[in-house]
């Protein structure tokens, strides 16, 4: 049996559909509050390589995708879930695949997605007092934000550019 | 016994052997290393938010900025990744001609890695022949592409243009030479005592720590798990090709070193196979792509074996001419994750040893 209609028939209510990538690969759609569950239950049965954490802004709604791996029956499922714009909020697989970390660090940083239960979700690329998660489709671009280091070696963000050029620079550009 | 208190040191992000703009703060109890934290993002350009004003033809320049240093490779995997998404059949000759420049380029990163590993250990002259022999790969890349190191080569379809006069000799000329090469150099530093003493028994990872916290390539290798896309979940011609995928069971520093050697073995000798048939096989080396792209809508993520280890591009595509989203899977990225538990309990220098292998390009790491 494959792994996607043994999913389906172990979880049940859990899984809302299942689905085929445009390069085959199965993947299932399913409940926010049981993927922690499932994704247990995949390690457990030999889906050991969480290749990719990503998440994506469909401006009514949030996805986050899983596509993992198993070493030994060399199977590919993806799993997905998908959350509330307003407050896209998911239960962290670190605890199961420790690699998740900093992926789930990055899609906090970049779509904005809080992933409960991680043990550390601060932003990974981008400074910490960034404002905004660039990867939103609402996220306005055209507001340049300019990063220095304070007195204190604390990163500041700010909008105004003459916080980080010098003075005679500004004079040259006027 | 003296007792000492933690503290915390920062190295980096300019520091030589962080290999670009990483930056590590290390708590330490005396000299040993309690835990390491890594800040990363000082090279984050954004490239993943640039693919969704691109068209897929016009991102691929971007690719080759991800890893510099295998470029080839970083094109490939994006050009699957829309090749499976359309179902575009690619031209024989075309795939053989990229899995040549993957291989070289696999070689190139070799080099470059083991150079500055051990330039990092304090031996200057492994680098310099490193990048003697990238600089003859190079040329062949210049002869094929135009350029250095942003090739731009590999595009969805075939390759941007056929071989030009005279490359099969200069490229044959090359793979005889190669091997004899490698030979000198396993022979300069495999058995050198002070190499030996630096990485033996230094970052051990054991193999299901190495799984959990998604390390691949040849990481994943250094530690006995014979793993290697390019066999097991295999792409482009490699069904095709004989060659092995190398494995240590030893875990340690060392091992991952032995294995790069190994693989630039391997690569040579499947760039001699695929130059064979690159001479005999004729026809075209690119397909029809249209000029304004729409690729039907869905998601696909394809995955291929990169020289540091899975690189994955996740598309997402909502049927008009520009990706909806790209999210790239970068090997360092997640191999990094593991260093803490690699360097945990050892001083300093073990972490410039264990760090230099695992081979990371921060272009890849913050994107």
């Amino acid at each position: 049996m494959s792994i996607q209609s043994e999913l389906k028939t172990r979880f049940g209510d859990a899984v809302i559909e299942t689905y085929l990538q445009k390069d085959g690969k199965p993947g299932l759609v399913v409940k926010p509050e049981a993927l922690l569950e499932i994704c247990n239950f995949l390690h457990d049965s030999g889906f050991d390589h969480l290749s990719l954490i990503s998440g994506t802004d469909y401006v009514e709604r949030m996805e986050v995708v899983y596509h993992i791996w198993s070493y030994t029956r060399k199977e590919n499922i993806v799993l997905k879930v998908k959350l509330d714009r307003d407050n896209p909020v998911v239960d962290s697989v670190t605890a199961v695949w420790r690699g998740a970390n900093w992926m789930e660090r990055e899609t906090y940083d970049l779509v904005g997605i809080r992933f409960k239960g991680h043990p550390d979700l601060r932003r990974i690329l981008l400074p910490d007092p960034w404002d905004g998660h660039p990867l939103r489709r609402d996220y306005d671009m055209s507001v340049d934000q300019y990063v220095y280091i304070d007195e204190n070696g604390k990163d500041v963000v700010t909008q105004d550019a003459s916080k980080i050029l010098r003075e005679e620079a500004l004079d040259g550009k006027n | 016994m003296a007792r000492t208190e933690e503290y915390q040191l920062n190295v980096g992000p300019v520091h030589p052997s962080t290999h670009g703009v990483l930056r590590f703060l290390l708590t330490m109890e005396g000299e040993t290393i309690k835990d390491v934290e890594m800040i990363i993002g000082q090279l984050h350009r954004g490239i993943e938010k640039i693919a969704e004003s691109r068209s897929y033809l016009q991102f691929i320049p971007y690719t080759d900025r991800l890893d510099y240093i295998s470029g080839m490779t970083n094109n490939y995997g994006f050009t699957k990744a829309v090749e499976d998404l359309a179902g575009i059949t690619v031209p024989k000759k075309a795939e053989y001609l990229r899995v040549f420049v993957m291989e070289l380029n696999r070689i190139v990163n070799h080099l470059v890695c083991i150079g500055s590993l051990l330039l990092d250990l304090g031996a200057a002259t492994m680098i310099i022949y490193g990048f003697r022999e990238r600089h003859k790969i190079l040329e062949l890349f210049e002869s094929l592409s135009g350029a250095r190191m942003t090739f731009n080569y590999i595009r969805p379809g075939g390759v941007r243009g056929d071989i030009p006069e005279g490359f099969i000799d200069k490229a044959k000329a090359f793979l005889r030479d190669m091997p004899k090469r490698l030979d000198d150099y396993a022979q300069l530093i495999n058995e050198n005592e002070i190499v030996l003493m630096r990485m033996k028994g230094i970052g051990m990872l054991s193999p299901e720590d190495a799984i959990n916290y998604g390390v691949t390539g040849p990481m994943l290798r250094g530690s006995g798990v014979s793993y290697d896309i390019r066999k097991d979940d295999p792409y482009s011609v490699y069904e095709e090709l004989d060659f092995k995928a190398c494995t240590r069971p030893e875990c340690d520093t060392y091992a991952r070193y032995i294995v790069r050697m190994d693989e630039m073995y391997e690569s040579l000798y499947i760039a001699e196979q695929a130059l064979d048939r690159i001479e005999h096989l004729g026809g075209p080396v690119k397909a029809h792509f249209p000029r304004i792209f729409t690729p039907p809508e869905g998601e696909v993520y394809s995955r291929i074996e990169a020289p540091k280890g899975e690189l994955g591009f996740y598309i997402v595509s909502d049927g008009s001419t520009r990706p909806y989203r790209v999210k790239i899977r970068s090997p360092p990225f997640c191999s990094l994750q593991a260093l803490p538990q690699m360097v945990e309990g050892l001083k300093i220098p073990d972490l410039v040893a264990t760090f230099g292998i695992v081979d990371i390009a921060l272009g890849d790491v913050d994107r």
